[in-house]
């Protein structure tokens, strides 16, 4: 305490309790306090004088009190005018307050329908919000994320792209030796799904990882136990047969025990020491391994020509990507020169003369979950579109309860006018008035604001489901969320009410109490123009649902060119070893099964892939190698699936030869030029090594049928000899699939103790277009609570016109007029708004859902009658919407609305 | 019958108010108290107290003189009013009262 003068009590703490402080005691509580506070340092020291002065002020703050005797200068005593209210003083405040609410409950109808209307808006906007901040924050938690990219190669070989997510082996470590930028890398390489057991239980986990060393370095997923923990998680995946699990799969395989020590047994890869438990991967995240296995555990291709392993590169601080994207081709020169001589026989300079490329490309990890659609991806990713397409329906949902907002507040200013202009005669000066309106469409939105929370709480969970993530309570309470919620709420309350609030109070009250301002309805061609922005949007969100409904339609009933239902798929049919062909001529004999088939490669779902290169042996160009998908398929392949053939005959055990013939489909016909495609004959160039090349000949050509999703065009296909037993498919004929399930898990169960598992071919193929159907959903759901919305505000707005007409109404009546014309005299303004917006929406919607369509390699084409429709299902809405109103205001008894005068 | 009721709180510093004589105001009443009781009481505390009683009229105030120190700010000096007077003489005979009720042996358990 060596300057005890220097630091006066807290100078926010005075400033606080000269605002809010009781006004009648001023002068001499802070004079007391001040006096505490010197006594306090001398006592108990500055810091504790500090905490006990602020801790008295506020209990000293009375933010409410008002000042009950106002002392009249006096001559010790001048100065101080009496007191005038501020628009912004606490006693106006809560008078503002207090009038908001009592308007608001006189108008019970309008009040409900503006809060109903903001609260679902404000709460779709709150999902969305939650949904789109998760999207964008992948990967971004990683310590290092802006200097962490992953590698991919991007090239063309005979004309086809490649582009891969995974790189070559070597890439990772060749990157490190010889650029200084590069600081660190670690590869991750899948080795698809794993049978695992611990004693006598096993499971199926198909995130399973190999991972080099680093990994927990790299990505900032902490690591809760194992050999060195917290300061060096570089250890735990050094040794062969190691690995690092998840904290739920921990918890999964040995439950309370400690697992440091355990081990696990990966399918066929052996036995592993588990040597540390990590945080499960936290949801944001673009990989969701649970397993993650040391990478010295297995065997790695270690050429340059292939892609295994996703490589992620950590650069130096201040190093840019660019420097090192400049050096690839370089790279490329040194270490892939030999191996393209090796395998294609030519140089890398002839290579590249004949239009091929192969390069390695960088991006940032940060951009894989929304911008990175390559072959191999860890997991399907999303895209960036649906990002910018939600962002975009939030804030056309929130303006269009906001113009319900300010179009009934308008539309009611024309009853208040009468309350203006008094108000105006005793003395309010504008500010107040402002103050007023705001305050009031202020505290609408905070009403709306509580049953928003209310409608989200309680929606959360099928949203969830709907868009595949989790999110909790919590996730609105934390960060910025709640302080942005609240003062997005402020801004849109102070938005929507200051029209009336400005446009009210600048009535002139003279003209006003005169009765000649017809007030409110003046201001048409604003409230106009906002009904038909928000007609628009929701004719807009109609023509895209139907869009994106009739697309999904198309793909999911399209001809795909193999027979989908009736199939079933069981899974992990490897795990039954050297038995599994017993176990299928077992099935085969079961009278609900028509056929089996060993089928690895399947066109839909979980699939293996494979890919090589073929030279046409005697075809048109000889020297070009084409880079084709590749199935390797038994002879019950193509009956089971219920794929024809074009040309030629299927595989056949009659012809021992077979194992050196293919199949391929049509379009690898186009590919390879043959018009007769039968007895030509392919070379594959495999590995490069010459054990690894085989020629075949082509023994027939399958009609094309769809082997990948709807989004690409059929690509050639090559169909070897010979089975692949990942899963097997069973073509049935059975109306009791409940019994048959039971027979085959018996049967599966006499054979090993495997889990049983089992999917249908057409579920499969559904869950491939699962983000479209996710898409269509949503976007269903959207359009419908925009149109509720608009209709809520249009419903106001008719009941409003007709209260304003009803003596017109009533004076027409008793002249002759019918109901139906009066019902068209009202509705017909509305009408002729809604025509307006089917105009406006019609080439906005035909664009953009052009654009969406551009993505699907097979689409439907936009027809007229969807517009058509939409523009119909609009009419009708906002007929039915406004004719409720205007019938009710015909029928009225004239009587009834003309006595009062 | 409607009597205003002293608080325990509101005793004691009506009681200190009276023992300060002119010299009562907010800072000298905490601390008076403090020192009388023994016990920590909050200024914020002390004001309200002393507010309430103000209204219940057991005390009248006036501003003092303006003073240098304390920022220039002047005291309230409370007094205690004729009612105050007699609410803590009402209070005082009534704890007599009992007192003398009490059974001389319970007293004397007491150590009275």
């Amino acid at each position: 305490m060596k300057h005890p003068q220097n630091l006066g009590p807290p100078r926010w703490a005075t400033r606080l309790l000269t605002g809010w402080g009781h006004p009648d005691t001023q002068e001499e509580v802070q004079g007391d306090l001040l006096e505490l506070y010197t006594h306090w340092v001398e006592t108990v020291g500055e810091r504790k004088a500090r905490w006990r002065y602020v801790l008295s002020v506020l209990k000293l703050l009375r933010p409410l009190a008002k000042q009950t005797k106002y002392q009249y200068p006096t001559p010790e005593r001048p100065g101080e005018e009496p007191r005038t209210t501020f628009f912004s003083s606490p006693d106006m405040l809560r008078n503002y307050l207090k009038i908001a609410w009592r308007n608001l409950v006189l108008h019970k109808a309008f009040t409900a329908i503006n809060v109903i209307g903001l609260a679902v808006g404000l709460a779709t906007c709150l999902l969305i919000v939650l949904f789109v901040l998760h999207e964008l924050s992948y990967d971004r938690y990683h310590a290092n994320a802006d200097r962490l990219y992953r590698m991919t190669i991007h090239g063309q070989v005979g004309g086809k792209e490649i582009n891969t997510a995974e790189v070559s082996v070597p890439a990772g470590p060749a990157l490190i030796q010889d650029y200084s930028g590069v600081e660190a890398f670690t590869r991750l390489r899948q080795d698809g799904t794993f049978i695992v057991k611990h004693d006598h239980e096993s499971f199926k986990e198909e995130h399973v990882v190999f991972a080099d060393s680093n990994v927990f370095n790299i990505f900032s997923i902490p690591l809760l136990k194992g050999r060195g923990a917290g300061t060096n998680p570089k250890t735990v995946l050094t040794e062969p047969n190691t690995v690092v699990i998840t904290e739920t799969i921990a918890r999964k395989y040995f439950g309370e025990q400690d697992p440091i020590g355990q081990t696990l047994t990966l399918g066929t890869a052996g036995l592993f020491r588990v040597t540390g438990v990590c945080q499960d991967v936290p949801s944001n995240t673009h990989f969701h391994y649970d397993i993650f296995g040391s990478i010295r555990s297995i065997q790695l291709r270690n050429t340059w020509l292939s892609s295994s392993c996703f490589t992620y590169v950590l650069l130096r601080p201040g190093y840019s990507i660019n420097n090192l994207q400049a050096k690839m081709p370089e790279l490329v020169k040194k270490y892939i020169g030999s191996e393209i001589q090796e395998l294609f026989g030519i140089s890398l300079a002839e290579f590249t003369r004949k239009g091929d490329v192969f390069g390695f490309h960088f991006q940032p990890v940060t951009s894989i979950h929304l911008h990175s659609d390559l072959e191999g991806e860890i997991e399907p990713n999303s895209d960036i579109k649906y990002v910018y397409i939600f962002s975009i329906i939030a804030v056309f949902i929130l303006l269009v309860a906001c113009i319900n907002f300010m179009n009934l507040s308008t539309a009611g200013s024309a009853g208040r006018a009468k309350e203006v202009g008094i108000r105006k005669v005793l003395g309010s000066v504008r500010q107040q008035l402002v103050g007023q309106f705001l305050s009031e469409s202020i505290l609408v939105t905070f009403i709306a604001l509580l049953v928003a929370l209310g409608i989200v709480v309680a929606v959360l969970p099928s949203f969830n489901q709907l868009a595949g993530k989790q999110f909790g309570i919590s996730a609105f309470t934390s960060g910025w969320m709640l302080p942005g919620i609240l003062l997005t709420c402020l801004l849109i309350g102070l938005l929507a009410g200051s029209y009336p609030a400005f446009f009210l109070s600048a009535f002139k009250p003279v003209s006003v109490l005169k009765g000649s301002v017809r007030a409110g309805f003046r201001s048409g061609w604003l409230r106009n123009t906002l009904v038909t922005t928000q007609f628009v949007v929701s004719i807009g969100m109609i023509i895209g649902t139907l869009v994106v409904y009739q697309q999904l339609h198309f793909i999911q009933n399209k001809k795909v060119g193999f027979d989908k239902d009736q199939v079933l798929v069981l899974h992990d049919t490897y795990a039954l070893g050297p038995k599994a062909n017993a176990f299928r001529a077992e099935l085969t004999k079961l009278s609900q099964v028509q056929a089996v088939t060993q089928a690895g490669y399947l066109p839909a779902g979980a699939s293996n892939s494979g890919n090589d290169g073929f030279q046409s042996e005697n075809g048109s160009s000889p020297t070009t190698t084409y880079r084709e998908k590749t199935y390797y398929i038994d002879e019950n392949y193509l009956p089971t699936l219920g794929i024809s053939l074009a040309q030629g005959r299927n595989f056949s055990k009659a012809f021992p030869s077979d194992s050196s013939a293919v199949l391929i489909n049509e379009a690898a016909a186009k590919r390879f030029g043959w018009k007769n495609p039968v007895g030509q004959r392919l070379s594959t160039l495999g590995n490069g090594s010459p054990e690894s090349r085989h020629v075949y000949t082509v023994i027939g050509v399958v009609k094309d049928f769809h082997f990948e999703s709807m989004h690409q065009r059929i690509a050639p296909l090559v169909m070897v000899y010979g089975a692949d037993n990942y899963q097997m498919a069973l073509r049935i004929r059975t109306t009791d699939i409940p019994g048959l399930l039971k027979t085959l898990e018996q049967r599966w169960k006499a054979q090993t103790d495997n889990p049983f598992a089992y999917s249908f071919l057409n579920e499969r193929f559904n869950t491939v277009y699962q983000s479209e159907q996710r898409v269509g959903q949503l976007f269903g759901i959207f359009a419908g609570l925009t149109v509720l919305i608009s209709c809520l505000g249009l419903f106001g707005l008719a009941m409003f016109t007709a209260q304003q007409r009803t003596k017109e109404i009533g004076v027409r009546k008793v002249l002759g007029a019918s109901v139906a014309s009066v019902v068209a005299l009202l509705s017909k303004d509305f009408l002729k708004l809604v025509v307006i917006a089917i105009v406006i929406a019609s080439p906005l919607a035909w664009y953009a859902m052009n654009r969406w369509l551009q993505d699907f390699a097979y689409k439907i084409d936009l027809s007229w009658w969807v517009f058509a429709l939409a523009g119909f299902l609009a009419i009708g809405i906002a007929l039915v919407t406004v004719s409720f109103q205007s019938i009710k205001a015909a029928l009225t008894n004239p009587v009834k609305s003309l006595r009062s005068e | 019958m409607k009597r205003a009721f002293l608080g325990e709180f509101e005793e004691v510093v009506l009681l200190t108010v009276a023992i300060l004589d002119e010299g009562a105001y907010g800072v000298s009443i905490t601390q008076e108290i403090e020192q009388k009781t023994g016990r920590a009481v909050g200024f914020s505390t002390v004001h309200t107290t002393l507010q309430r009683l103000e209204e219940k009229g057991f005390l009248s105030s006036r501003m003092g003189g303006a003073t240098a120190e304390r920022g220039g700010r002047r005291k309230r000096f409370f007094n205690v009013t004729a009612a105050g007077r007699k609410a803590l003489q009402e209070v005082k005979q009534v704890r007599i009262d009992l007192w003398n009720a009490l059974p001389p042996q319970t007293l004397q358990l007491m150590g009275g």
